[in-house]
Formats: C-alpha cells, sequence, structure tokens
C-alpha cells in the first residue's frame, strides 16, 4: 500500500466513524444515536458471539471440536462472499464522492481498492467476533498450544479476504458487462440476484454432496473434513492445516495468496474502473417525451409509486430489499417441480416430520423469505437529501408513511399469495385451510410492513454517504432484521410442534389474530410517529 | 509571463450507449492566464465535457491534453495540476472542514506550514474559519461550496475547472471567488468554467466558447465573438442561428 491509499482509506473510515460524529456533532440527538448505536452494536456482537460458542459447545461434547477450524473459515469465508456480492455494488461503483475523488491526484485502481479495504474493515468486526468466539470456543476443548491463538488470529484477519475478493470481481464483471446495456441497472440486478440464489442454492447442493458422501461418518477425523472442504474451497484448508498442525506453507498460502489475489483483481479493476463508472453514471436523455394525458392518482399511490421507481433505480436497494420477494416465488415453483416431501427430507434430512406435520408452518416458511426484509425500514431513512421534497410538500407525515407501507404491501402480498399457493398444492392441503394460510400469510405481510416502517421511522438516518449504509448497515435493518429473522425459525419450530397437539385449522385462525393484533399495533405505532 | 496551451481539447467526442452523443468534435484551448467561460443551454454538454477534462468521465473519440500531458494515457500528470470543482460538490459529510481540507492538502503533498497558510487565507477570505471545526453534514449548501472551492485552491493548481461555480454563493463570497480568479489568472492559472450568468462570463472571462447539442458553435475571445453586442445578445443569436 503506498501513502496516498494509506490517506485515502484512513479518510474514508473517518468519514464513517461514529467516534467522529460523536466528537464534532453539535446536535445532540445524532450524539445520543452514536451511543445508542454502539451499545446496539455490541449486544449484536455479543448474540453473534454467543451463537458461535454454542456451536463450539456442540461440536466438543461430541468429540467433533476438531471440526471448529474447518467450520470457522467456511462460516466467514461464505458470510463474507454473500454479503459482499450483495454490497459490492455499492461501494464500489455507486458512491456519491466519485467525482470528487476522480478528480483527485489517485490512481484508478487506488480508488477502487481502497473502497475495497473500506468494505473490508467495516465487515471486519463481524468476522473477527465469529472467529474470536470459535477460537476461544476451540480453545476450551481442543487445548492446543499457546501459539494456535495468534495464529488463528492473524488468519482470521486475512480469512475473508479470498471470498470478498471474488464476489468483488464477480461484481466488477456483472458492472463490466452490463456497462455495455442501456438498461446498466436492470442487467445488474439481473446478474446479481442470480448470484445470491446460486449462493443461497450452493448451500443445498454441498450438503447434499457431504450427504452423499456420508460425511457424518468420518467426521470423526479432522483430515477427512479439511479434505472434503478443501475439495470445494483450499483456503478453508490452509487455514484448518495452519491451526490445527502448525503447517507454516499453509499459512504463507492463505496470506500470500490473499495479497496476490488483491493485486491481481485491482490491477485488473482499476484498468476499465473509470470506464464502467462512466457508463453507469452517465445516461443520454432520450429527449423524445410526447405530452400524453396524465392520470390523477390519489397521494398513496404516488407515494408508492415514487417507491417503486426508487426501488427500481438501484441495484443494492433492489438486491437487498426484494431478494425475499424474489426467493420466495422461487421457492414455490421448486417445490410445486420437486415436491413438497422432497424438499422437506432434503432440509430436515432424518427428523420425524411428514408434509402434514409441516403444513401449519408453510405461511411461516414464506414469511421467513418475505419478511426477511421490507422496504419500510430503509425507505424512510433512503429518502437521505431529498426528504425535503415531501416534508415541503402539502402531505401529513402519516401519508408519507402511508404510500411507503402500500408499496411495501404490493410488492409482498403477491409473492406470499403465490409462494403459499404453490406450497399448499405441492403439500397437498386442503382449501380452506389453504385460504386460512393466506389471510395468515397476509396478516404477517401486514406486521412485517408496519414493523418494519416503525422501526425505519424510529432509527431514520439521512445524513448517509453510501445508500449501503442504510440498506446493509443501517441501525433500522438490523434492529428489523435479526430478531425477526431468530423468531420466525423459532416459530417454525413452534408452530410444527403446536400442530401436532391442536386442528390446524384452530392454530391458524389463532396465529392469524395475533398476527393481525401485532401489526395493527405497529400500525398505531407508526401513525402515533407521524404525530411527532 | 509565458503563454502556454493548458487545456487543449482536440476533436473530443462522447458517445453514450445508445450512439446518442453528448460531446461532438469538441476542440476548444485554454491558455494560461486565461478564463474561459463556457456557456450553453441545459443538457447542451458542459458538464459532460468538463467531467471529461478533470478524469472523471471516460470519452470515445479525440484527446484531451492539460499542460501537455494527455488525460488519457497519463491522467496522474493532468490531475496533479488540476483542480476541478463540481456544480454540487459531494463532500465527505461526516469530517468536519478541517478534516476534509487536510485530505485533500495530504493527496497533494502539501506541507505543514503552506497548508496552514493557505487554509486561513482562503477560509478568512470566504469567512468560514469559524466553521472549519464542524462536520460538513451541518453546513449549507453554499458552506459546502466555499469548502469545495477552498480545497481546489490550495495546492495552487495550474488549470482550475468549475462547475457552474457561482450557483449558491452569497454576493459576497461570489465576489471574493472572481477577485481570486482573477489573482489567479495574472499568476499564470487558466481557468475554465462553465455558467448560466452570463453577465459573470462577460464581466470576468477573456475567451468564451458556445455549446449547443454537443457541438462548438463559437469560440475565441470576448471581443471577437461579441463584435460589440452584449454576451447575452451574441449567445441567443446563436442559439437560434
Amino acid at each position: 500500500m503506498n501513502k496516498k491509499s494509506i490517506i485515502l482509506l484512513k479518510t474514508l473510515l473517518l468519514s464513517t466513524s461514529q467516534r467522529n460524529i460523536y466528537r464534532y456533532s453539535k446536535d445532540r440527538k445524532k450524539r445520543r444515536r452514536v451511543i445508542g448505536n454502539a451499545i446496539g452494536t455490541v449486544i449484536l456482537y455479543a448474540l453473534l458471539m454467543a451463537y458461535c460458542i454454542a456451536v463450539c459447545i456442540g461440536f466438543g461434547t461430541m468429540n467433533l471440536i476438531h471440526a471448529a477450524p474447518v467450520m470457522c473459515a467456511l462460516v466467514i469465508s461464505a458470510i463474507a462472499f454473500v454479503f459482499t456480492v450483495l454490497k459490492t455494488n455499492g461501494y464500489l461503483f455507486h458512491f456519491k464522492e466519485y467525482d470528487m475523488l476522480m478528480s483527485l491526484p489517485f490512481e484508478t485502481r487506488t480508488v477502487a481498492g481502497c473502497k475495497f479495504l473500506y468494505m473490508y474493515c467495516k465487515s471486519l468486526p463481524w468476522y473477527m467476533s465469529i472467529a474470536i468466539a470459535m477460537m476461544v470456543g476451540y480453545g476450551v476443548y481442543a487445548r492446543p498450544p499457546v501459539i494456535v491463538y495468534p495464529i488463528w488470529i492473524i488468519l482470521s484477519v486475512l480469512l475473508p479476504v479470498i471470498p470478498m475478493l471474488i464476489a468483488a470481481f464477480l461484481g466488477f464483471l456483472i458492472a463490466r458487462v452490463s456497462s455495455g446495456f442501456r438498461k446498466t441497472n436492470l442487467i445488474q440486478t439481473v446478474f446479481t440476484f442470480a448470484i445470491v440464489i446460486f449462493s443461497f442454492s450452493l448451500r443445498f447442493i454441498l450438503e447434499d454432496l457431504f450427504r452423499n458422501n456420508k460425511v457424518e461418518a468420518t467426521l470423526q477425523t479432522t483430515s477427512q473434513i479439511t479434505g472434503h472442504a478443501a475439495v470445494f474451497y483450499p483456503p478453508a484448508r490452509w487455514f484448518a492445516d495452519a491451526v490445527i498442525r502448525l503447517d507454516i506453507l499453509s499459512f504463507l498460502l492463505l496470506a500470500g495468496g490473499s495479497i496476490l489475489l488483491f493485486t491481481v483483481v485491482f490491477l485488473i479493476v482499476g484498468k476499465s474502473y473509470r470506464n464502467i463508472n462512466s457508463a453507469l453514471k452517465s445516461h443520454a436523455a432520450a429527449k423524445n417525451y410526447r405530452m400524453t394525458r396524465q392520470k390523477k392518482k390519489k397521494v398513496v399511490w404516488s407515494i408508492a409509486y415514487k417507491e417503486f421507481k426508487r426501488l427500481t433505480g438501484s441495484t443494492v436497494y433492489m438486491v437487498n430489499g426484494a431478494v425475499g420477494m424474489i426467493l420466495a416465488p422461487l421457492l414455490g415453483i421448486v417445490t410445486l417441480v420437486v415436491g413438497f416431501d422432497r424438499i422437506l427430507t432434503l432440509v430436515v434430512h432424518d427428523a420425524p416430520l411428514n408434509a402434514y406435520m409441516m403444513q401449519p408452518a408453510i405461511p411461516f416458511i414464506i414469511y421467513f423469505f418475505i419478511g426477511m426484509m421490507a422496504t419500510t425500514v430503509c425507505s424512510p431513512s433512503l429518502e437521505g437529501k431529498n426528504y425535503w421534497i415531501l416534508q415541503s410538500l402539502p402531505i401529513e407525515k402519516k401519508t408519507i408513511y402511508q404510500g411507503k407501507m402500500l408499496f411495501n404491501m404490493l410488492l409482498a402480498v403477491p409473492s406470499m399469495a403465490f409462494s403459499t399457493l404453490c406450497l399448499c398444492i405441492s403439500a397437498r392441503v386442503s382449501v380452506p385451510e389453504t385460504i386460512l394460510f393466506l389471510l395468515l400469510g397476509l396478516a404477517l405481510c401486514s406486521f412485517s410492513t408496519a414493523w418494519g416502517c416503525v422501526c425505519g421511522v424510529r432509527h431514520m438516518r439521512l445524513d448517509w454517504e453510501n445508500e449501503v449504509e442504510v440498506i446493509k448497515q443501517g441501525s433500522a435493518v438490523l434492529i428489523y432484521m435479526l430478531p425477526n429473522m431468530f423468531v420466525v425459525m423459532g416459530l417454525v419450530v413452534l408452530v410444527v410442534f403446536l400442530g401436532t397437539r391442536m386442528s390446524h385449522v384452530l392454530l391458524t385462525v389463532i396465529l392469524t389474530l395475533i398476527a393481525s393484533l401485532l401489526a395493527f399495533l405497529c400500525y398505531l405505532r407508526v401513525m402515533a410517529l407521524a404525530k411527532k | 509571463m509565458n503563454e502556454k496551451i493548458m487545456l487543449d481539447i482536440r476533436h473530443y467526442s462522447k458517445t453514450y450507449g445508445g450512439g446518442k452523443k453528448a460531446a461532438d468534435d469538441v476542440s476548444l484551448s485554454v491558455m494560461s492566464g486565461d478564463i474561459c467561460g463556457f456557456i450553453g443551454h441545459n443538457g447542451a454538454g458542459k458538464s459532460t465535457t468538463i467531467r471529461a477534462v478533470v478524469g472523471v468521465l471516460d470519452f470515445t473519440e479525440g484527446e484531451i491534453l492539460i499542460d501537455g500531458h494527455s488525460v488519457k494515457s497519463e491522467p496522474m500528470e493532468c490531475k496533479k495540476v488540476t483542480a476541478y470543482i463540481p456544480d454540487n460538490p459531494d463532500l465527505y459529510e461526516n469530517l468536519t472542514g478541517i478534516q476534509y481540507l487536510n485530505f485533500v492538502a495530504d493527496v497533494f503533498d502539501l506541507g505543514s506550514a503552506e497548508r496552514e497558510e493557505r487554509i486561513r487565507k482562503y477560509a478568512d477570505l470566504f469567512e468560514i474559519t469559524n466553521a472549519l471545526g464542524d462536520m460538513i453534514s451541518s453546513y449549507s449548501h453554499g458552506m459546502k461550496q466555499k469548502v469545495a472551492i477552498i480545497s481546489a485552491l490550495i495546492h495552487r493548481p495550474k488549470l482550475l475547472v468549475l462547475d457552474e461555480p457561482f450557483v449558491g454563493l452569497d454576493p459576497k463570497a461570489s465576489f471574493t471567488l472572481k477577485e481570486i480568479m482573477h489573482e489567479m489568472c495574472q499568476e499564470g492559472t487558466a481557468i475554465f468554467f462553465s455558467t448560466h450568468v452570463l453577465e459573470v462570463a462577460e464581466k470576468l472571462c477573456n475567451k468564451v466558447a458556445i455549446i449547443k447539442q454537443g457541438r462548438i458553435i463559437a469560440s475565441g475571445t470576448m471581443e471577437e465573438l461579441t463584435k460589440g453586442h452584449s454576451l447575452e445578445e451574441t449567445f441567443l443569436q446563436q442559439e437560434l442561428g
């Protein structure tokens, strides 16, 4: 890294540092929010670490603790890859200060490289919390020599680099290809979706391969696990070999490989960086509009339409905000084609579950995807500097929020209805129950929309530098998403259990009433926030 | 003072994906000590040309030379002597004004004494010294514009490129900027700026280029172009003609 890279990276980090905001902001509300965010983040780190330690305890009690290093390497790599695919477009290409940076004497590869390193530095604490927690678990059960700990930490710092570089390079290729088309955003979104969906399905493909090879039986020996992991991902083997066998060559391969790959990737990226950004940032105006009859719309519908244009205008927003709405119908189609029973076997393996028992969980399975992200979570913050437009118009805040909620419902409900119908047909659910599941789905969509809006409005942040900060890292998103996903996973188990004890119809009616009540309470909260 | 071509745009064209030309065979030159106004309708191609000059935008045909260096093949050499102020500067909102200025000074490798002296000088001139310790996010548009201007001036560029620099500035700051532009041009800096305010261009510039639908339709010294008429009359004549 040269001097200019260090200056730029330092400035990029400083420009989004919460400490800097706390130190120099005169706005008390802003300072309080910084403290709130810090506390929230610490809690989330603690939860993540507790979860990782619990996994290690599981490994330890089953005498499989030697699998922990590979597990650690694979988990960090997978998360780093998927999250970078989702973020790379926003970090590398769609940043506001592009003109300012490119007009300064920086090499293009310096700008691109520093943007990548910035993304890496921002995500590193998450990966390190996983690595340190698993190191502690491994240390307790495996009692390795002391030298393992510094090796583990050093290599954990490097572990996310290769998957992040691969993901960033894929993002670069997508941008490169789509920059040749007129509808660059659309092409970028489609390609990115394809990678995200492929990454999700890869989990099942790998799992299936492992199972077909009866890895459970061979999990007892570390070398075999490492061998299997290495088939797919050599850096995981290097990490495990360096940590378990203190293999210097593996250490050097991981360290050297990361640095070499970084250099190569950014030499290539640097060459077409300006070209891609030029294509992404400049569009010719068609200038061929002919005035036609204009339709009058209600204000809430106008706001909902504005939200639609905002979503489709940004690849990062589209990929993150609509991923669940796309995955749910895909799951529905796959289930129709493959069959509910086969999917169930693939997911729950040898657990004593059948299609009938899983039926009451269908709305929650769909909600796991649909409720993954509600556009209402980030749309208030995404107004950013344009918020003045809505503020200065004679519209009440409640109408603004209603418009935002309407848009999320318009996005979520058709997707939910289609996927629920597919799953119900495939699982041979009776017609009355299907209708009840659709009603429960509707109540859950309303809940996610309104709860998302509560989080989005309560934690509205308009002064972002890059929309990724709102869409992927905003406190509203974290507060909405993490508990929501954990609760849904718990609910699936609970509902399946309750379904064996009581009638599915009664259970669904009760759950619909609860979900509707929660949605209504959240809606009331949004309306109360609108009055403030 | 030695006159030297600081900005030389030769047959520059920019074509968008759909084959539409945003700039078509644009050629013009700005000498050291020149203040060249670049005028045209909204969407005529001013900003596209300016962004290509400062190395932000890629272009398809032609060549742009700054101080004899090609923007395409020697971008670093060009950027070292150029300063650019965009029409709506996107600065790092969560840095303080002084942190941002120090960042730019670091990039241009300015020593402590000279950066301090220049920041002090320009910040005093623009009456923003007291606000330099505040976050940029708390600044008004005009204050951000002032910080962007100071950041462009502190490394003493040989070519100053400005896109609508007077938008958002208060009358005092506009006056100060004009004074600074005069002072810089006397020291040999070439200034190339776009504006819609024809009165300002008329008073400030010794050269003017008019762009329409991506093509330069008139360029030269103010006297050559206006021939005794006002710049507004000349511009409207060219536009209609």
